[in-house]
Order: structure tokens, then sequence, then C-alpha cells
């Protein structure tokens, strides 16, 4: 059964209960209450049912994205004490005494199971509370309307990319053949987000950090889908399902799932330096390089909207993980007593974990490295990588029929 | 993007104190430089010339939050050639121990706050944890963490406790395998590099005309270090080098200013190991201390930042006439626009860092 399947039913179920609510209301003041009657027809009807049914499921999209936003802002919080060597609030108490005095010259040990309660995850309600009862400052001489439309357009371009990646094929909230064009594309939405708010803070930090943002849309982008198109010529498909089908068919030596990073090695590393670009991650978070921008394009916020830029960030993470998971990790893929949305979330689990060792253990890089990393070195990778598909794809195989050579591919 | 000018400070994550840096930006690129000083001017010298010589020795403990032994040492030295006091063998070494810990501490503490310049705060938190270590040591005979007000005219408050050396040797051991550890994390890292290198670049010569002094200077390969050239204490029979960089490409450029740093730390601990082995034992305090002093003095020391200069006249009574500082930084800041020219917004924080600023001995 499919996440929709499920959720016709719930709207079926539903709606038992709501029709003999709205008849009530329509007997109530007629002819002013007839509304809730035509309401209540449509809702008996197909197309009702299913625009409820969507509703359903975009809501539970939208509920397990929330979820997994909390747990990847713990896990991030929880991973850099560790590789920083902090002593917390959140792990003190307990870990104090197995720290001991470091002059003894011995290591500090740090037991996880002892240490590990999980109520720091607690702090992400204390850090809701906090943003929602600040003060909402606008700059006196601020653009008032695009200041407002910066954080919308961030929050509301990263929230619907929830909506539109699978977790396996039967828990989907959508299926859209041109899938992850359409991913990609809400994607480069939120720049636009960034460069408005830049220049309608009214602030030289923010505008510095704003034009940064164009500047390293222009470099990463463009790699970052020619190194997409080799997965795309190989299952010959935009739709998620599709790509993760073909990789969970091709087997490779020993019967190995062949998944795409192993034939598109090249494609995957200049993916994942794209992406990772993409959602503005260490090192690439030149926007708001707070060392020398403040906090960048992000000063002037406060209050809740600062919390969007905040959220949108680690839901635009999350995304980019499901995307590289879906292209060159197999997707669900993977052995059976595991549901596949479990299989799923372990590897897009395991590239945030990645990307969080990497946040904490280099430093930023320079608008210029970005722009020499990106045209001078992804480009022509994934241009490469493009060349090896098309040889993989089209001309091996030609090969193979008239000569006697093995199936590699 | 017409070219402007951007202040950043007194309020800014890059200052590191209570400084204005005014760039002039063209894009992304820096066209012009105004360095604004000032904010934090405390009056020192004013203030020390009101309190007797003996009491002055807590006022340059303030004048550097980050190294504040050494800049009590060069008052002290000063008054000591002022007054004629001959202070006692096994003194000379226990300051030096100081010292060369507060060196330590001090280029831990810029270590720790270079990198989050860089974007790296993990640095930060190793270096901070790792300069903890030294705090402690300093703490042991001194009693407190930050001021220490330890090294008196004639000698030191008291001598070093029992144990100090052992805990001394393991503290550096420890340090040592850091150090080791850390050099994967920063020098063989490809961004640190990238971010570093070629960065903020001024010749010897440059130097030497803008009056930057230091480890700054040794990392365009300058020779040069007071406590050998114009040697104070028992540099001159300790057994330690002055560590610099290579001329060649990329010297005088941040990398060989953050490696001049890590040479010398490894350097001091060099220094600190050989004065365990040499001290003496006796006395740290002379037994006749005068309280009044006439003339002039001058004294040039090498401090965790560059030269650190002090020029006390005295007039027979017991508090200074005059008493003159001289900071390294004040001159290193002054000649920002000169090797800040021609580089990226981004490259701010990490020329401005790699320098090591202090502003409290700046302004004084």
């Amino acid at each position: 059964m499919t996440l929709f399947g499920a959720c016709r039913i719930m709207a079926e179920l539903s709606i038992r209960i709501l029709i003999p609510i709205f008849e009530f209301q329509e007997g109530l003041f007629p002819p002013f209450s007839n509304p809730a009657g035509w309401f209540a027809d449509w809702l008996a009807t197909d197309g009702g049912l299913d625009t409820m049914a969507w509703f359903y499921a975009v809501n539970i999209a939208l509920m397990v994205g929330m979820t997994n936003l909390i747990l990847v802002i713990h896990l991030e919080r929880k991973i850099a004490a560790r590789i920083q060597d902090r002593r917390g609030p959140m792990l003190s108490f307990r870990s104090l005494r197995e720290v001991g005095e470091d002059l003894s010259g011995n290591a500090p040990s740090w037991k996880f199971k002892e240490n590990y309660s999980g109520i720091g995850i607690l702090q992400n309600v204390a850090d809701g509370i906090k943003a929602f009862t600040k003060e909402l400052i606008i700059p006196t001489k601020a653009d008032r309307f695009l200041f407002t439309m910066g954080p919308i357009i961030f929050i509301s371009s990263s929230v619907f990319l929830l909506a539109l990646f699978p977790l396996s094929d039967r828990f989907a909230a959508s299926s859209a053949p041109a899938g992850l064009m359409v991913i990609m594309a809400a994607f480069s939405i939120a720049p636009i987000g960034i460069l408005t708010s830049g220049w309608a803070s009214n602030n030289k930090y923010s505008m510095i950090g704003g034009m940064r943002s164009a500047a390293q849309l222009m470099s990463y982008e463009i790699p970052l889908l020619l190194s997409m198109a080799g997965v795309f010529l190989v299952a010959g498909s935009f739709d998620p399902v599709t790509i993760v089908e073909q990789q969970r068919e091709s087997t490779w030596l020993f019967g190995l799932p062949m998944w795409n990073i192993i034939p598109q090695f090249i494609g995957f590393v200049v993916f994942m330096v794209c992406i990772l670009a993409e959602v503005e991650r260490v090192p690439f978070d030149l926007p708001e390089a707070e060392a020398e921008l403040v906090e960048g394009w992000t000063t002037e916020y406060s209050g809740i909207r600062f919390m969007f830029f905040l959220m949108a960030e680690y839901i635009r993470g999350f995304a980019g993980a499901a995307v590289a998971t879906i292209l060159f990790l197999g997707g669900w893929a993977g052995p059976w007593p595991v549901p596949p949305e479990i299989w799923f979330l372990i590897k897009v689990y395991l590239i945030i974990i990645f990307w969080i060792f990497i946040r904490w253990s280099v430093p930023r890089i320079r608008t210029d490295q970005i722009l020499v990393l990106g045209w001078k070195k992804l480009l022509p990778l994934s241009l490469i990588n493009i060349l090896i598909v098309i040889f993989m794809v089209e001309i091996y195989p030609y090969f193979t029929a008239i000569v006697n050579l093995p199936e590699v591919f | 993007m017409a070219e402007m000018w951007i202040s950043m400070g007194p309020q800014h994550p890059m200052t590191h104190g209570l400084w204005t840096l005014k760039v002039k930006v063209d894009g992304e690129t820096i066209t012009d430089a105004d360095p604004e000083l000032g904010y934090l001017h405390r009056s020192v010298e004013k203030m020390g010339e009101r309190r007797k010589y003996f009491m002055n020795t807590t006022l340059p403990d303030r004048l550097c939050y980050a190294s504040s032994t050494t800049w009590t040492h060069c008052y002290v030295l000063t008054v000591e050639e002022l007054m004629n006091v001959e202070i006692p063998e096994r003194a000379k070494y226990v300051r030096t121990i100081m010292l060369e810990l507060q060196r330590l501490a001090s280029h831990l503490m810029w270590a720790g706050s270079y990198m989050p310049d860089l974007g790296h705060i993990t640095g930060a938190l190793y270096f901070w944890r790792d300069r903890e270590l030294f705090l402690n040591l300093l703490e042991v005979p001194s009693g407190s963490r930050l001021l220490y007000n330890y090294i008196r005219i004639g000698g030191v408050k008291r001598d070093l406790p029992d144990g100090f050396v052992e805990k001394a040797e393991r503290v550096m051991k420890l340090f040592e395998q850091r150090l080791d550890e850390y050099s994967d994390l920063f020098e063989n890292s490809k961004i640190f590099r990238m971010r570093t290198e070629d960065v903020g670049k001024f010749t010897a010569a440059q130097a030497q005309n803008l009056g930057i002094t230091g480890p700054n200077m040794r990392g365009c390969g300058t020779k040069f270090d007071l406590r050998r050239n114009d040697p104070y204490e028992i540099y001159e029979e300790i057994d330690w080098d002055i560590q610099t960089r290579e001329a060649g490409p990329g010297y005088g450029d941040c990398f060989s200013r953050y490696m001049v740093r890590i040479d010398e730390m490894k350097e001091s601990m060099r220094i600190i190991r050989d004065c365990f082995k040499k001290m003496p034992k006796g006395p740290t305090l002379a037994s006749t201390i005068p309280v009044r002093a006439q003339g002039e003095a001058f004294r040039r020391t090498e401090d965790s930042r560059g030269e650190a200069l002090m020029y006390i006249v005295g007039d027979g009574t017991d508090r200074p006439y005059r008493w003159k500082i001289k900071s390294p930084m004040f001159t290193t800041i002054s000649a920002a626009p000169h090797y800040l020219k021609g580089y990226k917004v981004a490259d701010i924080p990490a020329i401005m860092g790699s320098v090591d600023i202090c502003i409290g001995e700046t302004d004084k």
C-alpha cells in the first residue's frame, strides 16, 4: 500500500465524521449556511476525496521532515560537542567524573551510553520558544516588503522540498515524472530569498552576503546539474522511483549491487561538493561568514525570522542528503528484513554525519576560491563523468554485441 | 557595486578587542584601509606616575590580558636597571620559566582566536583547551590565572613549589603529543593552506620600515629576537634557536606567521626543560630593594607579540617621574593598510588575526 492509498482510506473515513458536521451547519441559518452543504457534497465526490488525501499525504511528509529536522539538529549538536571535546551542560555532570584532570596525561574517556540521556533534544523546544517570543525588528531604512518576503521565500521553498522526494516507492507525497528536476528547481529558489533579504536589510554586510550567494550559485549550479546528468542518462528518467529501481536491478561482481556510486564515482564526488555548496554548509557558508560579515545576510533578522533561516538550512541539508542517496547510493534499496524507508533514512543520516564531521574540521574557503573550484575543477570533472557514462551506456554495449566481451556494466 | 567604505568595529567578530578598521572595498577587493585606535585607553602611564614603584607592578599586568607576565617583567627589568638591583640567580631562572610559560599561553590564545577567523570553530576550542593546561601551571606558583603579579622588583613573589617540575613535564609531554595531532588538522590541511598561504604578505624590509616586530617579523625571514640579540635574564646560557621561516615562496604570509608561532611554542618548551636542568638552589628575592630612584632607564624585551619597550625617569622620589610604554602592536596595527590592500574581504580576519592583535597593550 502506498502512502497515497493510506491517505485515501483516511479521507474516506474522515468524511463520515465531516459530512454530518457540515450538514448540521447547513441547517443552522438557511440560506446563508448553504455553502457548508455544497462543500459537503464536493467532499463526497472523487475529486474531493483525492484533494483530502493529498492534504493528508503532504502533512505526513511535512511531519516526517520536521521530526528529522529536530533529529538532525540534535545530532549536529551532540557530534560537534564530541568532536570539539566540549563539556557543556548537556554532558557535564556525569562525564566530569570520568574526564577528571587532564594533567594525568591520559585522554579523557567518555562513555557514550552513560552520558547520553537524550534529554538534550529538548534544547530544540527551548530554542523554538525563544525564537517565538523575541521581538521582530525591522530596521528603519530597510525595504519593509522585501525584508519580510526574504524569509518567506527561503522557508517556503525549503519546506516545499520535503513534499518532493520519496522515502520509498510506496512512501511518497508526490510522484512527478520529472521529480528530480523539480527538486533542483526548488533548491535554486532559495538564493533569490537570500539576495532579496541581503539587499532589503540596507546593511553593507548583508548586501555583500547576498552578492556572495549569487556568485556562489553561478559556480556550483552547473557542475551540480552536469554531475546529475550522468545518472539521468543511465536511468533514462528524471523520476526518483525509476532511478532507484535501475540501481536496484543492476548488479556487479558476485551479484553485489552496483549503485551509481561505483561506475560514476567522479560524478558522486562532484555532486557531494556541489550539494554542500547548495545547502551552504561549511566550508561553503560564504554568504553568512561570521568572521568578516558578522552574520552576512541574516545580520538584521531577529526572532522567528532568523529561526526560519536556521530551520530552512537544516531542511535543505536533509533534502540534499536525500537527493544524494537517491542518485548515487541506491535510494531505499537494501537487504530484506529492514523496511526500505529505514534503509533510506540510514543512508541519509550517514551522509549527514559525514557533513557534520566536515563542518567541524575544516575552515571556510574564499569567494574567489569557490569560483575557481566550480569553474576550473568541478566543471571539467563532471564533463569527464558524462563521457564515462556515454561510453558505458552507448559504446560498450555496441562492442559487446560484435566482439565477445563480458558484460561489465 | 561602486566602491564603498565598510566600518569593521569597534564591535565586530574580526576585531579581537575594541578598535575599528575602516576598509574601502571594490566589490570584494580591498582598495584602502584605515585603522582607528584609542577605544581602550586607560592612561596606564599617567596612573603609574601617581603610584609607587613597587605598586606599579599590577599595572603592566593589565596591559595585555593574554600575556601579562611578560609586560610586568619588562617594567620590573627597567626599574631594576634604574635602581641598580642585583637579583639572585635562581630568580632569573624562575622568571625565564614563567616568561616562557606565558609565551606558550599567549601563543595558544592567539591560535585559538585565529581559527574562528578562518571559520574553524573546533580549532579555537582545541587550542583554548591546551591553554588551560598552561594557565593551570602558571596558577601553581602565582595563585591566579590571568593577572599574576608574580614578578616583583628584586626577584619573584615566591619560589616554585615542590612537584612543579614534574607537573610541567607532564603538561609539556601531553601538549607535544597534541601539537603532532594538530598538524594534520591545520598545517597539512588543504583548505587551511588555501586560506593562509600568499595572504597578507610583507617583506623583511617592509617589516623593518613599518616597525613590525616579533613573530610577525620572524615570519618573513628576519633572524632577530631580543632574547638573543639583546639578552636579559639567562637566555644567553640556555640552549635554544631563533625560529624563522626560510625565505622562499609564500614566506611573510599568514601561514608563515602561524608556523613561526607553532615553532616558538616548541622552542619555549625546550627553554623550560633546559631551565629545569640548570636551575640552582637559593633565594628568589633580593635581600634589599630600594624604594627611591634617580635617573633614567630604558629596557626592551621580547614580548609574545614583539618588542616591548619601557622608559622610566626617576626624580629621586618613590614614584616614577615619567613612564613611557611602547607596544609592538601599535605599529603593527598602524601598518595594516600596507598589508591589507589588494586582498579580499574574506582575508581581512585572516590577515588581522594572524598578526596577533592585543588592544590592551596598544591603547595602554
